[in-house]
């Protein structure tokens, strides 16, 4: 090996009571090189990184940077070795201003400093133009887009002047184009030596972005394997232990009648635009766009969260009006929402109690807990989505980020919907629970169900969906048929009308 | 074969750890102050007086004393507790006491309305101003917190506009003053009352979905919002549900006492939130138990009564002052041993 590791993990073991989520992990950073960690949804791909910025102590092992020992990590120390982590979900705080988040940061703290504000919006201002963000600095973090704070949490990691930057999940709800640009930093932070461990369920991503890859399984080093030896066969195989099939489940049965149609719809209040749409019993209806394009506004209007205040909505042939998700249950409407840690669980709440959350009609009659009911439908849930935990009883906050999204779902599947609005489902999900849902998807639809499916992973749109719909500016500017590109739906989502004028 | 042995030391190890959970819950943490509080005032606080009579704590008019002292304040603490639990707080219970209290004397006094009628009427007002308290948190977005301070003025303002600051109703009629002095199956008859309003808040909050809905409210309001918790209507009706208990906690004060007026359970407040953030609910919402709450009503009430019979105390004629600065650190102290026993439930068995 010419290059000296810059980060190594030795034997790192951790565990939480009972669970043992890291069994003697070994990762060997080299500077200048992008290193992708993967593994199933559970591996121990986020308490390792945990671990690496202090936030968790481990039980035994040891971490050393540039040949030196690190011990009693902890976050503040962790940044001043310059290790950063992009989580998961940004960790900003949402009422300041980027600049004050990034000046949070990065500058030296003490009780009387005097706050120079011009020099502050200067530093941000220069961080962001670095990565080519263009965010301005007085914006609250609040009004942020997710991509958006990803790339405030970058520039700071920037600014720290970091030799390891760690991201977990980077991507799980970008699009294309802002996936692309994050693309292009991580080469740009490649090319300035450092070193990048970049955690991601997208095995594309890894294959174009990696040059070495690492994979856990169940706590373990499995493989590490330079970006040559493997493809992606092979690295499902090392990751799941068997063949996974990854082929989109073909639509089982023709569509029936028409279970969901909207009729410009909107909720003028929430700047919305109406939109006309019809999904068919049975069929699984994709929902493309940039991000802002309004498809997640869509869905809270459907559901009732920001109720239209135009529009109509029919199910089943007769119209409803949704004032409020409970209406939205009421009509068996189902929306699973994007931000899962926020809103798809309650972070406190054990596994059983998220899944019979919205259900509570169904499994509680007259709104008496009945334990047994609840657990068996629980664990027939955890069962059918192989959700990953120790019992029902377990903290969804203890669940890895895969299978906290599988509880969302499982909590809305629960409900037994006739529409069910998915936003997307497999964010941050392995690639063997990915095609589980997706065949679950299927079979709710084979049985009936009219589904929506919101995603930003355009193979998924084009490889699940019936029709796809794809909106620009919150309107729906294309419908586009089973069979479509992903250039088609490109082209419509940016505006570009294709010259043969599809839709 | 060869297994066996380790299956087995698996569950005496469950097993062990299953006990041991159990012994560092709060509440049974709780439990043994409670009993260790009341031990000890057995033994310093009863007394032989000269003509040969035992007096002080260990008597069981003392005991009934000590319960029906706490009745009103634990009333109180029950009426909280489901408030708390959505991660909101009620300040203004103490003065919808007081306000329906001299409603209570003035629809029977004033009025002259038969006392079934006024009660029922007190009740109704009590529920309607927790609906006020509801309906600005709800429709307005604000802040329990500045809701039930502004109600906390505004209900004991109206209680001494009623009776100008002066008016006291009494002379109530027997049949009614059994409720705060008489006794009913050996015990003070505001026992049963309480005892009533204990098991229905218990069931309400620990066996309907109603009070699992205030958890999730409290640990993520959004959360709740997105599973399709009908927020608004919990809210409220954790909020009716405290102005009617407050208003039941009214009329047992006003037949304790014999009378009533404007200020009636001033400073209730605090000590009902006392005992509930002692009994381990948190302040933030999401995690408390009825049961806790009745535990932390138990040892504050032990607590004030059990020092006023202790001879030492009594020389010092300070039982009131001791009584505060007692409940203080016992709060204090409760809570930081509720956090070491929770670090060492979740340590890993061994
Ligand atoms: N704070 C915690 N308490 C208890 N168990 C935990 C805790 N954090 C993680 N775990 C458990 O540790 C294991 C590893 O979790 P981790 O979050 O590292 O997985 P991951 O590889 O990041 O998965 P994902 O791809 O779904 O994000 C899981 O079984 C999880 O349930
Ligand atoms: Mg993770």
């Amino acid at each position: 090996m010419a290059e000296r590791p810059l980060l190594v993990f030795r034997q790192i073991t951790k565990s939480f009571g009972a669970v043992r989520a890291l069994r003697g992990v070994d990762l060997e950073v080299r500077a200048g090189e992008v290193h992708a960690l993967l593994g199933e949804n559970g591996a121990g791909k986020s308490t390792l990184i945990k671990v690496a910025t202090g936030a968790h102590a481990p039980d035994s092992g040891t971490i050393h940077l540039a040949g030196e020992r690190l011990e009693r990590l902890d976050p503040a120390l962790a940044r001043r070795r310059g290790i950063a982590c992009i989580y998961q979900q940004p960790a900003l705080f949402p009422e300041l201003s980027v600049a004050e988040n990034l000046a949070l940061r990065l500058e030296p703290t003490s009780a009387w400093r005097r706050v120079v504000w011009s020099e502050r919006r200067r530093m941000a201002a220069t961080l962001l133009s670095r990565i080519g963000a263009d965010i301005d600095p007085e914006r609250e973090v609040r009004t942020l887009s997710m991509p958006e704070q990803q790339l405030v949490e970058i520039a700071s990691a920037m600014g720290a002047g970091a030799r390891v930057v760690i991201m977990d999940e980077p991507t799980a709800s970008l699009t294309r184009r802002e996936q692309e640009r994050l693309f292009g930093i991580v080469t740009a932070l490649r090319r300035e030596g450092v070193a990048v461990i970049y955690i991601s369920h997208r095995l594309e991503e890894i294959l174009t972005l990696a040059d070495r890859v690492t994979v856990l399984r169940d706590g373990q080093t499995v493989a590490c394997h330079a970006r040559a030896e493997v493809d992606e066969a092979a690295l499902i195989r090392l990751m799941v232990g068997r063949e996974v099939d990854q082929l989109y489940p073909a639509s089982e049965s023709a569509p029936g009648a028409v279970r969901l149609e909207l009729k410009g719809l909107c909720c003028r209040a929430a700047g919305g635009r109406p939109v006309s749409l019809r999904v068919r019993a049975g069929e699984v209806y994709g929902l493309a766009g940039l991000v802002g394009a309004g498809r997640t506004e869509l869905a809270r209007t459907i559901f009732g969260l920001t109720p239209a205040d135009a529009g109509e909505v029919w199910i089943d042939g007769s119209r409803v009006s949704i004032g409020s998700p409970q209406a939205a249950i009421a009509q068996g409407v189902a929306y699973v929402p994007e931000d899962r840690r926020r809103h798809g669980v309650v972070l406190e709440l054990p596994v059983g109690q998220n899944i019979s959350l919205a259900a509570w009609r169904r499994i509680f009659p007259l709104g008496w807990l009945r334990g047994d009911r609840e657990r068996s439908e629980a664990e027939h849930f955890v069962r059918a989505l192989s959700i990953k935990t120790p019992d029902t009883d377990a903290a969804a906050a203890n669940l890895s980020g895969g299978n906290q999204q599988k509880v969302a779902l499982a909590r809305w599947l629960a409900t037994r919907p006739r529409v069910l609005v998915l936003d997307e489902p497999t964010q941050g999900v392995d690639v063997g629970a990915k095609s589980e849902i997706h065949r679950l998807v299927r079979r709710f639809a084979a049985e009936g169900m009219a589904v929506l499916l919101i995603s930003s992973d355009l193979p998924e749109v084009l490889g699940m969906s019936d029709r796809i719909g794809v909106m620009r500016g919150g309107e729906l500017v294309a419908e586009l048929p089973q069979g479509a590109t992903a250039m088609d739906v490109m082209s419509a989502a940016l505006g570009q009308t294709p010259s043969e004028g599809a839709a | 074969m060869g297994a066996e042995p380790a299956q087995l030391s698996t569950v005496a190890s469950a097993r062990a750890s299953t006990w041991r959970r159990w012994l560092l819950r709060y509440e049974v943490l709780l439990l043994a102050v409670l009993i260790v509080e009341w031990l000890l005032f057995y033994h310093f606080g009863t007394t032989t007086n000269r003509r040969g009579v035992t007096v002080g704590f260990g008597t069981l008019d003392r005991q009934f004393d000590i319960l029906r002292h706490s009745c009103e304040i634990g009333l109180l603490a029950l009426a909280l507790t489901p408030v708390i639990l959505t991660g909101g707080i009620d300040l203004s219970v103490g003065s919808l006491l007081g306000l329906c209290a001299v409603v209570f004397g003035g629809l029977t006094h004033a009025l002259g309305l038969p006392l079934p009628v006024a009660a029922v009427v007190t009740l109704l007002v009590g529920a309607a101003a927790g609906g006020v308290n509801a309906g600005l948190i709800c429709q307005l977005r604000l802040p329990p917190l500045i809701v039930t301070l502004g109600t906390y003025s505004l209900f004991r303002g109206l209680a001494e506009a009623f009776t100008r600051g002066s008016v006291t109703y009494s002379d109530f009629p027997a049949g009614f003053l059994m409720l705060g002095q008489g006794r009913w199956a050996g015990l003070p008859v505001q026992a049963w009352i309480f005892l009533m309003v204990a098991v229905g808040v218990w069931i309400w909050v620990h066996r309907t979905f109603s009070g699992r809905a205030f958890r999730v409210i409290g640990f993520s309001p959004d959360g709740a919002r997105y599973a399709g918790v009908g927020v608004r209507g919990q809210l409220t009706a954790a909020y009716v549900a405290a102005g009617l208990i407050a208003a039941l906690a009214a009329l047992v004060y006003t037949s304790r006492l014999g009378q009533a007026k404007a200020d009636a359970g001033l400073g209730y407040e605090l000590f009902a939130i006392t005992a509930v953030v002692l009994g381990g609910t948190s302040i933030f919402g999401g995690r408390g138990t009825v049961t806790g709450t009745l535990l932390g009503v138990a040892a504050i009430a032990v607590l004030k009564n059990g020092l006023a019979t202790l001879p030492v105390v009594m020389r010092m004629n300070a039982a009131e002052e001791l009584a505060g600065l007692l409940t203080g650190a016992l709060l204090l102290a409760a809570l930081a041993a509720g956090k070491l026993a929770e670090r060492w439930r979740r340590s890993p068995a061994g």
